[in-house]
């Protein structure tokens, strides 16, 4: 029935073949002790049984030290196994060993079931037994067994006496004769009387001789007379050995002699004594018969009495056999009910204990322990039932480590696209901006916080707050129309930042959750200010292409017209070749300026793609700036060049005229402003040039700043449109061209001012790969 | 017990019932050594004796007939007194050394039809004597007194040297409840001599 752990391995250096089972796994040696059980209460029954036949002195001694010894063997046995089962509960309980108060209980349950009924079995029985031996005695029979014993063993005592009498007077009469020389037959006659007169039966005369040896005094028979109603002696020697007894002096000089052929012969010797009293000279035995019935009463009445004395005597030690009959019946019981008990919670104990070392194994993560079955009954199926939860558990455990490794792979592929996004996010030129569900800003990236002018202190707080400043008030009322709007599609919306219009292009989506309600809000945009830049160069090289075409042509014969009227009136009076050469004059020079004008419409119009090689920058720089040295005595050109500025990808014609032009410009508003009055109450202007390595964004920034009146903000966006000019002499293409050239490098270029004074054009291009 | 005078002592039994682990151990030391030191009562008188290179041993049991001895004799049971003699020699801080022992045993069976005690003394099982008396008072004399009796020789004792000659008696049969088996002596007695060749 005990189940064993499949796992459990046999001890160091022990074959599993020759581990011998416990007992309580031995039915062969729980047979042999139910037997040996068995075998002891049908010996007690037996013994008990036959007690009546043993004799009392039998019973009181070996038998009773017998039991006792049994007794005294199952009361060790029980104080044994109580007191071990008391120690092992008490280091069980030390150890915190668990179920060691369930067998402990178990047993003195046990042993209280069975304790009770038999110490009362015990104690009624052992009155019972006690009450049964006071009744073996009462005194009527003590009466009359005393006085039967009396009666038998006085009339022995009467014969005895009486042949003791017919003894000695027959000694006496014979006393002084010499039996050695007398006539046998004269000795014989006077005997014969006694034997004759019924007196006696038998009467023996035997003479003293002297041994020659020892000088001791011996007797040998001279005559007896018996009568014929007197059975034949078998054994003679024992008057022979009463006549040397009483001889030798001995006290004993009577006995009684039982007859092979029946009843007893009462013998008494007695000396003949000597002449004058000297030294015996012979012993006279005579013997009394007694009939076989007298003797066999007398016998029996004794045997009787001595019978009943003896077991009066020996009332204790049998009423202590038989009440130990009773002990060790009661200890058997106790023994073997404390033994079932153990027995019992061992067999129930272990599996219990196994299955819960099972359950403690599978808390320990052993998720492969196993119980191995070794009986169909409820332990075994409670066993089978533990096995199938542990095998439950192992699959779900397999399961749950597969699930935990598949959503750690994903977590990392999500934490890994989360990243690739993020750094997307963050790269990426276009902002974007998500608005949880709860209407808080979750991410602003980079480029959003670039356009939109935020910082990290947006994430987290309200859209509707930090969409509330009032250059981004227009981003914020796109947000609100956002619910009403049915096209996500993207719409274009001016900024004004820093006196700047940024033209932005945004495309907000509300996330749609799985089987819920919104989950936020993403903007995209995107800076479209370049972009709107280049379509309006765009437009105006179209513009300065068909203007440049339409009036190149009757330029010239304007011109030749002008000529050949000039020449025609050379011959023409003064006052009219004057007026014609005036005329004329002005005619050709303003066709000289406006095929200059249309020369640069022409250019601006037809401007040739950049031809991008890596360019060092400060070498160029310092190539341009050179132009200038000596030039002009009221303007200083600085250089404020980064240490380390990498290659940009640039045409080096189309970059040197973009810094020249913007150079040109500061010198000349430097200079006009100096005529003026205007530039640091009249010192000397400066202009500094100047790079800058932004590594975070990958651009290398050109700066060119002056320290002249500056620009007013609502002319700076202007600046760069075509045929928009601040000077009076202009085609107002200059910076329309450096915008167009930075552009189509990639690049961009910003106006902003220079401090306190003067303004600063920034050309922005990218690194070279 | 046929004898008086084995006194009963009384044992605490709540130190034992307190600590059942000590207590089966004190148990079984009570049970094998306190009870027969018990019963075991000093009623016999001894009397050592060196003549001729023996040592000749005198001893008495008193009190041995009681009533009920009295009483059991006269049921006509077999009754012997059994008496083991030890010669002794004490030995400081160790157990004394047995020079020498024998056992000497009287045993009277009373006929109640013929009224006459049929005596006998054996000493380690053989017969010295046997005899028929009528007198209870020789009977008595016979079973409980024996006078100068060549147990052992002198001659394995050291002279000068202290001995002392130990005498454990026995009746049966056994009369009590229980028979207890490692009953030594229901009496005893002692007498110390110092060997003088």
């Amino acid at each position: 029935m005990s189940p064993t752990v499949r796992s459990a391995k046999p001890p160091f250096g022990a074959h599993a073949g020759s581990i011998r089972p416990p007992f309580r796994d031995n039915p062969r040696l729980i047979l042999v002790g139910i037997a040996l059980l068995l075998a002891a209460l049908a010996a007690m029954v037996v013994l008990a049984e036959r007690s009546a036949e043993l004799s009392p002195d039998f019973l009181s001694g070996a038998v009773l030290y017998a039991v006792t010894a049994a007794d005294l063997t199952m009361l060790a046995a029980l104080v044994f196994v109580l007191a071990r089962n008391v120690v092992k509960l008490l280091v069980e309980r030390r150890r915190a060993l668990p179920f060691a108060r369930f067998r402990a209980k178990l047993v003195a349950a046990m042993l209280g079931l069975t304790l009770i009924p038999a110490v009362l079995v015990l104690i009624v029985g052992s009155e019972l037994i006690r009450n049964s031996a006071d009744r073996w005695f009462s005194a009527p029979v003590d009466d009359v067994l005393s006085s039967a014993n009396a009666v038998a063993s006085g009339y022995y005592h009467d014969r005895q006496v009486t042949v003791s009498e017919h003894a000695d007077r027959i000694a006496g009469s014979l006393a002084g004769v010499d039996l050695a020389a007398a006539d046998v037959g004269a000795v014989r006659d006077l005997i014969s009387t006694e034997v004759t007169e019924g007196r006696v039966e038998l009467v023996q005369v035997y003479r003293v001789v002297a041994e020659s040896d020892d000088g001791r005094a011996d007797v040998v028979p001279v005559v007896d007379v018996a009568t014929s109603s007197l059975p034949q002696a078998d054994a003679p020697v024992s008057a022979d050995r009463l006549a040397s007894r009483v001889l030798a002096g001995s006290a004993e000089s009577w006995t009684v002699e039982p007859l092979a052929a029946g009843g007893d012969l009462v013998r008494a010797a007695a000396l003949v004594p000597g002449p004058d009293g000297g030294a015996p000279l012979g012993v006279v035995v005579a013997s009394s018969h007694l009939t076989g019935d007298v003797a066999d009463h007398s016998r029996r009445i004794t045997q009787a009495y001595e019978a009943y004395s003896q077991l009066r005597v020996l009332q204790r030690p049998l009423q202590g056999v038989y009440l130990s009959f009773f002990l060790m019946v009661t200890l058997l019981i106790l023994v073997s009910a404390t033994w079932m008990g153990v027995y019992i919670a061992k067999r129930i104990m272990r599996p219990v204990h196994l299955l819960s070392d099972g359950a403690r194994a599978l808390e320990a993560g052993q998720l492969d322990h196993r119980i191995e079955p070794e009986t169909a009954d409820e332990f075994g199926s409670l066993v089978e039932a533990f096995n199938s939860m542990a095998g439950g558990l192992a699959v779900s455990q397999r399961k749950l480590e597969r699930s935990q490794a598949d959503l750690r792979r994903k977590n990392v592929e999500v934490e890994g696209r989360r990243r690739y996004i993020e750094t997307i996010l963050e790269r990426i030129a276009t902002g974007v901006v998500s608005i949880d569900a709860d209407g808080t800003v979750g991410t602003v990236n980079r480029a959003a916080s670039r356009l939109l002018g935020l910082t990290e202190a947006a994430v987290g707080r309200p859209a509707s707050e930090v969409f509330d400043r009032a250059d981004l008030r227009p981003m914020g009322a796109l947000l609100d129309s956002l619910p009403a709007a049915r096209d996500p599609s993207a719409r274009e919306v001016a900024l004004e930042r820093e006196g700047k219009a940024i033209h932005v292009a945004v495309a907000a989506t509300t996330l749609q959750r799985a089987g819920a309600g919104g989950g936020g809000t993403v903007m995209v945009f995107d800076d479209v200010t370049p972009l709107i830049r280049a379509q309006r160069v765009a437009t105006w090289r179209d513009v300065a292409r068909r203007l440049a075409h339409e009036i190149r042509n009757p330029l010239t014969p304007i011109q030749l017209c002008a000529e050949r009227l000039r020449r025609h009136f050379s011959t023409a009076p003064r006052p009219a070749r004057a007026l014609v050469e005036e005329c004329s004059g002005t005619i050709v020079g303003e066709v000289e300026s406006l095929k200059a004008l249309v020369d640069e419409f022409s250019q601006f119009a037809r401007m040739p793609a950049p031809r991008t090689v890596p360019v060092d920058l400060h070498a160029l720089l310092d190539d341009a700036l050179r132009l200038y040295d000596g030039l002009f005595d009221d303007v200083r050109i600085d250089r404020a060049f980064a240490p380390q500025v990498p290659a940009v990808r640039a045409d080096p014609e189309q970059l040197r005229r973009v810094v020249i032009n913007l150079v040109d410009n500061a010198i000349e508003v430097l200079r006009g402003a100096a005529t003026g009055g205007a530039v640091n109450n009249g010192n000397r202007g400066l202009v500094v040039v100047g790079t800058a390595h932004a590594a975070a964004d990958g651009i290398v920034r050109i700066t060119v700043a002056d320290n002249g009146p500056g620009i007013p903000p609502g002319d700076r966006d202007k600046l760069f449109m075509p045929y928009y000019s601040t000077k009076q002499r202009g085609s107002g293409l200059g910076l329309a061209i450096v915008r167009r050239i930075i552009v189509e490098h990639g690049g961009n270029i910003e106006v902003g001012d220079n401090g306190d004074r003067g303004s600063t054009f920034t050309v922005e291009l990218p690194c070279s790969a | 017990m046929l004898l008086r005078g084995a006194a009963g002592r009384g044992v605490s039994w709540r130190g034992v019932l307190t600590n059942l682990g000590r207590g089966v151990g004190v148990t079984l030391c009570a049970l094998l050594v306190l009870v027969p030191a018990l019963v075991a009562a000093d009623l016999v008188r001894v009397r050592p004796l060196h003549r001729d290179g023996q040592i000749f041993v005198s001893f008495e049991l008193t009190d041995a007939f009681s009533e009920e001895m009295r009483a059991a004799i006269r049921s006509g049971l077999p009754t012997t007194f059994s008496y083991d003699v030890e010669l002794r020699r004490a030995i400081r801080f160790w157990f004394d050394s047995t020079v020498a022992s024998t056992t000497v045993a009287a045993s009277v069976q009373y006929d109640n039809l013929t009224r006459r005690y049929h005596l006998s003394r054996t000493q380690d099982g053989r017969v010295d004597t046997s005899e028929v008396v009528d007198n209870e008072e020789t009977a008595r004399d016979t079973m409980t007194t024996f006078d100068r009796l060549p147990l052992f020789s002198a001659t394995p004792l050291e002279a000068n040297s202290e001995y002392y000659l130990r005498v454990d008696a026995r009746t049966r049969p056994h009369n009590g409840w229980f028979a207890w088996p490692w009953s030594r002596a229901t009496a005893s007695g002692s007498a110390k001599f110092t060997f003088i060749p």
